[in-house]
């Protein structure tokens, strides 16, 4: 596809996000499972449990499943000229649907198991990044082929937990691998390592604010900051190391507010840039066991995952927590995608 | 580990199923005798199977549905009650689960059906795949059956589009997807060596849909090489069995199984197999799904022989691989090399340690043979008991910390258990020679659980503490001395009576509880027909020449009854008679009845004058009667 035509395709969208004005500008999908307490899935046994897999919040902020009753997807990305066009990161592979999520297609083969992230490159909407436990797949072609692209990764040490594209750059792509932060500025034709970890980088995220600043969360190294586009990276003085982090979100509205989730230390939140931190778990269910965290793109509510517990939203960046629901839940992700309006992508919705 | 729950969901209901007047559990057990011909082989095969359809049958309800798939698939074996069938598959069919254990019983039906089901059920059944999406699992017996179940069902239902299949792929891609994996995991299997090697109960996930491409799969090569693979793993199971009772080392077993050695699924298949070993209740569940198809098997009389006789003791070598590592690891699979030592009396067993799963290794034993196993816990073994996240992280690609809150509650109960006796550990290492086992143990500081745990079985007689620092005693007639090479405490322990809920009884077993990270422990066994009495066996024992240090690294040097001077010292290679013992030119099997070379492809499987070769490089079996 033609600059032009991505061009297009990038303002076409933004309009129509500009057009959804009176709505939340982003669509929140939960990628979810729910547990019997005990330990069954909802899929392992004909149980009175929502179903698990994609529930997407509609305008009147309530929740509704869609795609398969399937207990484990990770992530979730969206063609950012088709609605329609989705890839997801499952334990079948990368599952793929054209019209917006009714009928799926398992776009991998029998050799690549369980990815961990999906992401596609805004620039180039055909290139699709899949970030799998023993490396990395790439395909060029929309999902139909997904060719291995890992010269530069270790031969062993590349179990991939994240994989981001630099909006500010068609092909260049940050990994979170088990040993350190990967970068290629060639649309994964090579990857070198720009930080070591001990163990595995578990979160990648680039800024809404500034394109240069990235964070990263690790299980052995605490949590990250580049302020180069990922070419270098720091510890963040003030957020614990001792244990893992699970993934980290910027605010989308304000510059200069983080969080980060944590099996261990619950939510840790800042509010200056990462100069300082607190612990934002008053409110959440103990042991404050946090899976997953977003902050709303739209107005900067603060989700909290808790595991097996339910979802906690906060809408004073942590200071105080209520349920949104999902009990008995492990929540995967929260996927924010922009808004697409009157198209089939939300056909489904009520 | 997700997929791991639809495990339990189906093992739960093959356990759910009752026992009444199950007649080889609740008889007596099998009479040792050794059928002369294939002839009475084949027919004491087939009975054996009748008698599990003929039970399960007896057990439907009259004028109500089958509530569930082994009923279904007994019946339609049995070719009774195809209307019925077809309601029965109808209405399940409305609620379809998701993964490998609700696609290979769907495919028997399919498959046992095709002439009896209605329209509309077979309907049903082909509805259900296409609109429910299957999970795949994250293991290898997941993938034998999940490829297995979906490339039965592309030849079924071949030339259909990928709209009208859960994966969205043509009945020609899923077909090809399928045969390509499965044609890849045999090649792996049989030239770099088995992943999931002697499983006490994962052998049915193997098993069972071997036999289905074996008697179904449209293409020739694929049944043959079904067939083939079936072979391959029964001759393996008579090989590792002491009387139908499957030992120890096994790449993943259970709470349950590692105690009372007889109670696997294993011996479900030693006795429909072999006729050698009692069944276990309600014939494990999974051997209903065999055992209607199970005719279309035909036990190729070599591999008979070898289960059942047995003219003199034999060690066999084996090399197999660990499940695939995703971190931690310079290597994705992990060389094990596997040791056997086979007696009259009992069998020793070992490899070299470490996990070859993360969960449900079990590295160690011997175990003594006893005329009816059910209730006996036959065996004897030390071991570290580890709760690790690293470890799991090692093999699954799962966040850190809750995996073991998570294995606990999906039907491992045991795993971050101080006093379980299942599991491997990456700080044991295992050197066997003939029925000397030393296991060391190299724990660091601060690692959970920072002790081993030794088996003491409640059916030992004679247990004796000797005052040398030997424990003796009697199982069967085996005899057991074991050198703790640390202090300890002999306390009774609760075992856990099941997997799934952790319930657990006391039965008069007794833990060996050795608090001390830098340890050890020597089996020696004997059988008690080579001592005058118990005594002659201890003092034999005592006169052994034995020093160990376990100050810096766990060093033993022991002299075993069989004459041989062994050293061992943990990170080091073993040194048997001065001479550094040499792993790597270990074949993939070696030993009186299987040999292979690695990267071979090609097994030989001998006994006596019999002889057939499974050749998957030119797939083709030969068998021959040698002069």
């Amino acid at each position: 596809m033609s600059k032009i035509k991505i061009a297009g395709a990038l303002l076409l969208s933004w309009v129509v996000a500009l057009g959804a004005a009176v709505g939340p500008a982003h669509d929140l999908i939960l990628c979810v499972t729910f547990r019997v307490p005990g330990g069954l899935t909802a899929t392992a046994l004909p149980l009175p449990l929502p179903p698990c897999g994609f529930h997407q919040r509609g305008a009147d902020n309530r929740f509704t499943h869609f795609g398969p009753n399937y207990p484990r997807f990770n992530n979730l990305a969206r063609d950012p000229r088709d609605p329609r066009v989705l890839y997801a990161a499952s334990l079948n592979g990368v599952l793929c649907s054209t019209d917006g999520g009714e009928s799926w297609r398992i776009g991998t083969s029998w050799d690549m198991t369980e990815p961990r992230d999906v992401c596609i490159d805004p620039h180039a909407p055909d290139h699709i990044y899949l970030a799998l436990p023993d490396g990395i797949a790439v395909s060029n072609d929309r999902g139909l082929t997904w060719p291995r692209r890992e010269i530069g990764l270790p031969r062993r040490g590349k179990y991939m937990q994240a994989v981001k594209v630099d909006r500010a750059q068609a092909g260049r792509v940050l990994a979170g691998c088990e040993s350190g932060i990967y970068l290629t500025e060639n649309g994964a034709q090579s990857w070198r390592r720009v930080f070591s970890t001990q163990a595995t980088t578990t979160d990648l995220q680039q800024s809404p604010h500034d394109a240069q600043l990235w964070l990263a969360t690790t299980q052995s190294d605490g949590a990250l900051r580049s302020r180069d586009g990922g070419r270098t990276w720091e510890k963040i003085a003030g957020v614990p190391a001792a244990a893992a982090l699970y993934n980290i979100a910027f605010d989308a509205t304000n510059a200069r507010r983080y969080a980060v989730a944590s099996w261990t230390y619950g939510i840790l939140t800042t509010e200056d840039g990462g100069e300082t931190w607190s612990e934002r778990n008053a409110g959440l269910p103990a042991p404050h066991r946090v899976f997953r965290l977003g902050i709303d793109p739209d107005n900067g509510r603060l989700y909290a995952g808790v595991y097996e517990a339910a979802v906690y939203e906060s809408l004073d960046f942590g200071r105080t927590w209520r349920s949104a629901g999902f009990e008995h839940s492990v929540v995967y992700n929260f996927v924010f995608l922009p808004r697409f309006v009157n198209t089939p992508a939300l056909a489904h919705l009520p | 580990m997700i997929a791991r729950r639809l495990l339990i969901a189906s093992f739960a209901l093959g356990c759910a199923l009752v026992s009444s007047a199950q007649p080889a559990f609740v008889g007596p057990a099998p009479a040792r005798t050794i059928l002369p011909t294939p002839e009475l082989q084949r027919a004491a095969y087939l009975a054996r199977i009748d008698e599990i359809l003929a039970w399960r049958s007896s057990q439907a309800k009259p004028g109500e549905l089958f509530p569930e798939m082994t009923m279904i698939a007994t019946k339609l074996a049995l070719h009774q009650d195809a209307e019925l069938c077809s309601r029965s598959v109808i209405q399940l069919m409305k609620t379809p689960a998701s993964g490998p254990f609700w696609m290979f019983p769907t495919v028997n039906v399919a498959f046992l059906g095709r002439d009896q089901l209605s329209l509309e059920a077979r309907q049903a059944i082909r509805k259900a795949w296409s609109r429910e999406m299957q999970m795949r699992g994250d293991t290898e017996n997941h993938w034998a059956m999940y490829y297995t179940s979906l490339y039965l069902m592309a030849e079924l239902y071949p030339n259909e589009p990928g709209s009208s299949w859960y994966s969205g792929k043509s009945s020609a891609d899923n077909l090809a997807e399928a045969r390509e994996y499965l044609i890849d995991w045999m090649n792996l299997a049989t030239t770099v060596g088995q992943g999931e090697f002697n499983p006490t109960h994962y052998i049915g996930e193997y098993a069972i849909p071997m036999l289905y491409l074996a008697t179904w799969a449209k293409d020739p090569a694929m049944r043959l090489r079904g067939k083939m693979t079936l072979d391959w793993i029964f001759a393996d199971l008579a090989e590792n069995t002491l009387n139908g009772v499957l030992h120890g080392a096994n790449a993943r077993t259970d709470d349950v199984s590692v105690i009372e050695r007889g109670k696997a699924l294993a011996s479900f298949f030693s006795w429909v197999l072999f006729g050698n070993v009692p069944p276990i209740i309600s014939y494990g569940g999974w051997g209903l799904y065999f055992a209607t198809v199970a005719k279309n098997y035909e036990l190729p009389e070599v591999i008979y022989r070898i289960a059942v006789d047995r003219p003199s003791d034999y060690v066999q070598r084996d090399f197999k691989r660990t499940r695939r590592r995703w971190r931690n690891s310079d290597v994705l699979m992990a060389p094990i090399y596997k040791t056997n030592y086979t007696r009259r009396d009992y069998a020793v067993g070992s490899y070299q340690g470490g996990l070859a799963d993360p969960i449900q290794t079990h590295v160690w034993d011997v175990t003594w043979d006893v005329r009816d196993p059910r209730g006996v816990h036959n065996t004897m073994f030390s071991m570290h008991p580890v709760s690790s996240s690293y470890d799991l992280q090692t093999y699954f690609s799962e966040l850190p910390d809750q995996m073991a809150k998570e294995v606990t509650k999906e039907g491992k109960a045991s795993y971050d258990s101080p006093d379980k006796f299942l599991g491997g550990s990456r700080f044991e290492q295992v050197f066997q020679d003939l029925d000397t086992v030393i296991a060391l143990y190299d724990i660091p500081v601060g690692t959970r659980f920072p002790h081993i745990n030794g088996f003491f079985s409640k059916d030992l007689v004679q247990l004796t503490v000797d005052p040398s620092g030997w424990i003796f005693a009697q199982g069967g007639s085996c005899y057991l001395a074991y050198r703790p090479l640390a202090a300890y405490q002999l306390r009774p322990v609760a075992l856990i009576k099941s997997s799934m809920t952790g319930e657990r009884a006391s039965l008069g077993d007794q833990q060996l509880f050795s608090p001390h990270l830098k340890n050890g422990t020597i089996v020696q066994a004997a059988a008690v027909s080579e001592f005058k009495d118990f005594a002659a066996f201890q003092a034999a024992i005592r006169a052994l020449p034995l020093s160990f240090q376990l100050v810096t690294k766990p060093t033993v040097t022991f002299q075993t009854l069989r004459g041989k001077v062994v050293t061992c010292t943990f990170g080091a290679a073993p040194i048997v008679n001065g001479q550094p013992f040499d792993y790597t030119t270990w074949k993939l099997f070696e030993g009186p009845y299987l040999n292979a070379e690695k990267g071979s492809g090609r097994l030989t499987i001998t006994h006596g004058a019999l002889e057939r070769i499974l050749d998957f490089k030119t797939l083709s079996i030969t068998d021959r009667v040698k002069p």
